[in-house]
């Protein structure tokens, strides 16, 4: 009740069992999966589960989510939480059908990529409709940035979940439930459901839904001025439409593929026709791959792109960090101040081939140069002595897809997120509407929903972040209940109440997604995070956006997050006052909260 | 007669149909005593959903021991629950698989076709399954199908 589940077990756990001294690849961290309420229901917005630790990349709380088939099997399997502690001896995988957990020998998968670790799993176990979980050589020769992946290319990529997997010498996680799932209020159960499923289909999104996924993004990125190229020096692509969505539903799109219980396929099967690569076939890309390997390094080759997703996937690489690692090195090699001696000879001009597809591996496999970006940006660039103006993370968490200058919300979700610079944790899409009347019907404020205003975003996150930390505690799909607006507070309440019995309320459910942000946020703040810790690159305070529809634009963050603080009731550094704790729910912190501020005035003295 | 028909091209693979029809027929969402199956590859990014055809020529049927296994008179195959002893014999000689075990009664699970109007097609978000009148003797097995959609798909290797 108080923290649903997914996303909020897993943080409540780590608060309590993963506390600040604990380091992230030491025996003493714990990876837990977690499922919630709604998944394995037919509730047809998508089933998905969160993977949790402490952060190899980051140093705090790591945290990713993904979707596919896992999540759902994990519930008929009996369970809505999978806890890993400590560290096995040699290679292993962890089997799970029902009551019966097995610790397996997996030497024979070590050194394989996903897609055959996957493949030989199924095989092994001559079940086809076993749910692997597995992570790739980058996980195994401990690339901070790697992902742990479900069904091949569902990854719960962000903040080095798979390296924390493969330092406790864990390869996979295979499951098998034969359960069910039973509903409280079945006839409201449904009612809702067709309620969700008749809006869906009536929705404006389905049709490009159904035809791009998230890709269709690049485009309107583009348009706005927005779209991160060669490394955030520019905000459009001349080649946006050679690299485009559009340009992959008409000419590569082979069938589509949906998550377990969802109603919308957006995730596409292609196929590359003609030309490089020709005959490669995959599933994907979204946004996120797509435009990292495109836009934001330079690159005009479709083709070539997705030859990179892919090989992400397959070596088990986060492709947002991946991408920034590569376009971070770039921009400093083609500023000459990065040589051909210091790369091991390849030449890193934007959209060169060689240097993209190069770098992935050596990354995956720390091999020259690759090693230093096994790292991350922010580590890299200590490590160089050179180009920490330029290294683009926040918390040590690499940037999405998308200029802060040019999205003002999305930019100050960046800032305030408790895993680092991710748009997960907020997605405030209704400023994309640039709509001044929603902004002034929901929070009293035009501003708050135009995207290049600087006023009413404080207001903004802190009612999307709390809507985010509901639906990855319920365990569904973003894309659908908040982009599409499908699962607003009251309806994820009714719909929670009909599937457990339990009296959620739209205020409740608030409450809850506010607890869970004040928690995470207490458990970055017990590890010394504050306001300093808030900020974004300075590229992005001080240059405004050269070109496109944002142009001139720039991000002013103190009066952001003056209001913001404000909204979340957290004293001007950023801590979360007392009476903002008790409201919670969250008394137990207080004390912790209080122990850290006296160790760091100590600590300040000394 | 009326069979349900399967375009595995059109499946997402996002399981509905399992989902309703364990509702339907055990009032609870659990897909492994659903009466319809979707078989995955995801290398490849294949879906496809397995029911029974009701094959003129019902091969469990024919080497069902006890012959629990019989035809009603709409000339849908259902079991007689108290001659099954629960060999399983049914699951392996059907050429496409689409008859499993309910796990805790050992019973085969057949489809029914919801009395005329299967709830799965009503809900199949991408009009894979329909319901219709055909003359097809048999499916394609299961095996056939992805060999064929894998030829299809892929340009190389």
């Amino acid at each position: 009740m108080e923290f649903l589940g997914g996303r909020g077990f897993n943080s409540r756990r780590l608060y309590e069992e993963v506390p600040e001294g604990v380091t992230a690849l030491s025996s003493e961290n714990k990876l837990m999966f977690a499922t919630g309420p709604l998944v394995g229901t037919a509730f047809p917005l998508g089933a998905r589960f969160n993977v949790s630790a402490k952060s190899p990349l980051t140093g705090i709380l790591g945290d990713s989510n993904a979707g596919g088939h896992f999540a759902a099997e994990m519930k008929f399997a009996g369970y809505d939480q999978i806890i890993v502690e400590g560290k096995s001896p040699k290679p292993c995988l962890v089997s799970v059908q029902e009551q019966e957990v097995q610790i397996r020998d997996a030497e024979h998968l070590m050194g394989k990529d996903v897609y055959e670790t996957t493949e030989t799993i199924r095989k092994d176990q001559a079940d086809p409709h076993v749910q692997v979980a597995t992570v790739g050589p980058a996980a195994e020769n401990l690339v901070l940035y790697a992902g742990i992946f479900a069904n091949c290319v569902r990854p719960a990529a962000r903040t080095g979940m798979g390296t924390v997997m493969a330092s406790k010498n864990l390869k996979a996680i295979v499951l098998r439930g034969t359960g069910s799932i039973n509903i409280a209020d079945s006839d409201s159960f449904w009612k809702i459901a067709e309620e969700v499923e008749r809006e869906t289909y009536a929705h404006p999104q389905y049709g490009p839904r159904r035809e791009m996924g998230t890709t269709r993004i690049l485009s309107l990125a583009d348009k706005l001025g927005f779209l991160p190229t060669r490394h955030f020096t520019s905000a459009t692509f001349e080649h946006a439409a050679e690299v485009s969505g559009e340009r992959l539903a008409r000419e590569y799109n082979v069938k589509n593929r949906a998550c377990f219980s969802c109603i919308v396929p957006c995730s596409r099967i292609y196929m590359i026709r003609h030309g490089d690569y020709a005959g490669l076939h995959g599933e994907g890309p979204e946004y996120e791959a797509l435009s990292s390997f495109t836009a934001r390094v330079g690159n005009a080759n479709l083709n070539l792109a997705l030859k990179a997703v892919d090989l992400t996937n397959k070596l088990g690489l986060d492709a947002i960090t991946t991408a920034e690692c590569i376009a971070w090195a770039m921009e400093l090699y083609e500023k000459g101040e990065l040589t051909k001696k210091e790369t091991g000879g390849l030449k890193l001009k934007w959209g060169n081939e060689e240097a993209i597809l190069g770098l992935i591996e050596k990354i995956a496999y720390r091999d020259g140069f690759g090693d230093l970006l096994a790292d991350g940006v922010k580590k890299a660039a200590e490590k160089l002595g050179k180009g920490r103006e330029i290294a683009f993370h926040v918390k040590g968490l690499e940037l999405i897809q998308a200029d802060p200058r040019g999205l003002k919300g999305y930019g100050l979700g960046y800032a305030v997120s408790s895993r680092g610079a991710d748009h997960l944790r907020s997605e405030p899409f209704l400023e994309l509407s640039d709509d001044p009347d929603k902004g002034l019907k929901m929070f009293g404020i035009r501003e708050a929903t135009q995207r290049l205003a600087h006023e009413g975003k404080g207001k903004l996150i802190r009612y999307c972040e709390n809507w985010c930390a509901v639906i990855d505690s319920l365990e569904i799909c973003k894309n659908l209940a908040e982009n599409m607006e499908l699962l607003p507070f009251d309806r994820a309440a009714e719909i929670t109440k009909a599937a457990t019995g339990f009296p959620f309320t739209a205020d409740t459910m608030f409450e809850i997604g506010e607890r869970i942000v004040n928690l995470e946020r207490a458990y970055l703040v017990r590890q010394g995070i504050t306001r300093k810790d808030d900020y974004l690159p300075t590229r992005f305070l001080k240059d405004p956006l050269p070109d496109g529809n944002s142009k001139g634009s720039l991000f002013e963050i103190e009066p952001m997050l003056d209001e913001y603080y404000t909204e979340r009731g957290w004293d001007s550094n950023g801590v979360p006052k007392a009476e903002k704790l008790r409201k919670t729910h969250l008394e137990y912190v207080i004390q912790d909260l209080k122990r850290t501020a006296v160790s760091e005035k100590l600590r300040k003295k000394v | 007669m009326k069979k349900i028909l399967v375009n595995g091209d059109r499946c997402s693979g996002c399981r509905m149909c399992e989902l309703t029809c364990s509702f339907k027929h055990e009032k609870g969402f659990r897909p492994s005593v659903s009466r319809i199956t979707v078989l995955k590859e995801d290398g490849l990014g294949f879906d496809l959903p397995v029911i029974c055809w009701h094959c003129n020529h019902c091969k469990p049927a024919e080497s069902c021991p006890t012959k629990a296994l019989q035809r009603n008179a709409e000339g849908l195959i259902c079991i007689n629950e108290e001659k099954c002893t629960g060999c399983g014999n049914c699951t392996k000689s059907c050429p496409s698989g689409a008859i499993k075990l309910h796990p805790n009664k050992r019973i085969p699970l057949l489809c029914d076709q919801c009395g005329g109007r299967p709830l799965c097609i009503e809900k199949c978000p991408t009009k894979a399954l329909t319901y219709k009148e055909t003359r097809k003797q048999e499916p394609k097995s299961p095996n056939r199908v992805l060999e064929e959609t894998s030829r299809r798909w892929r340009v190389t290797g």
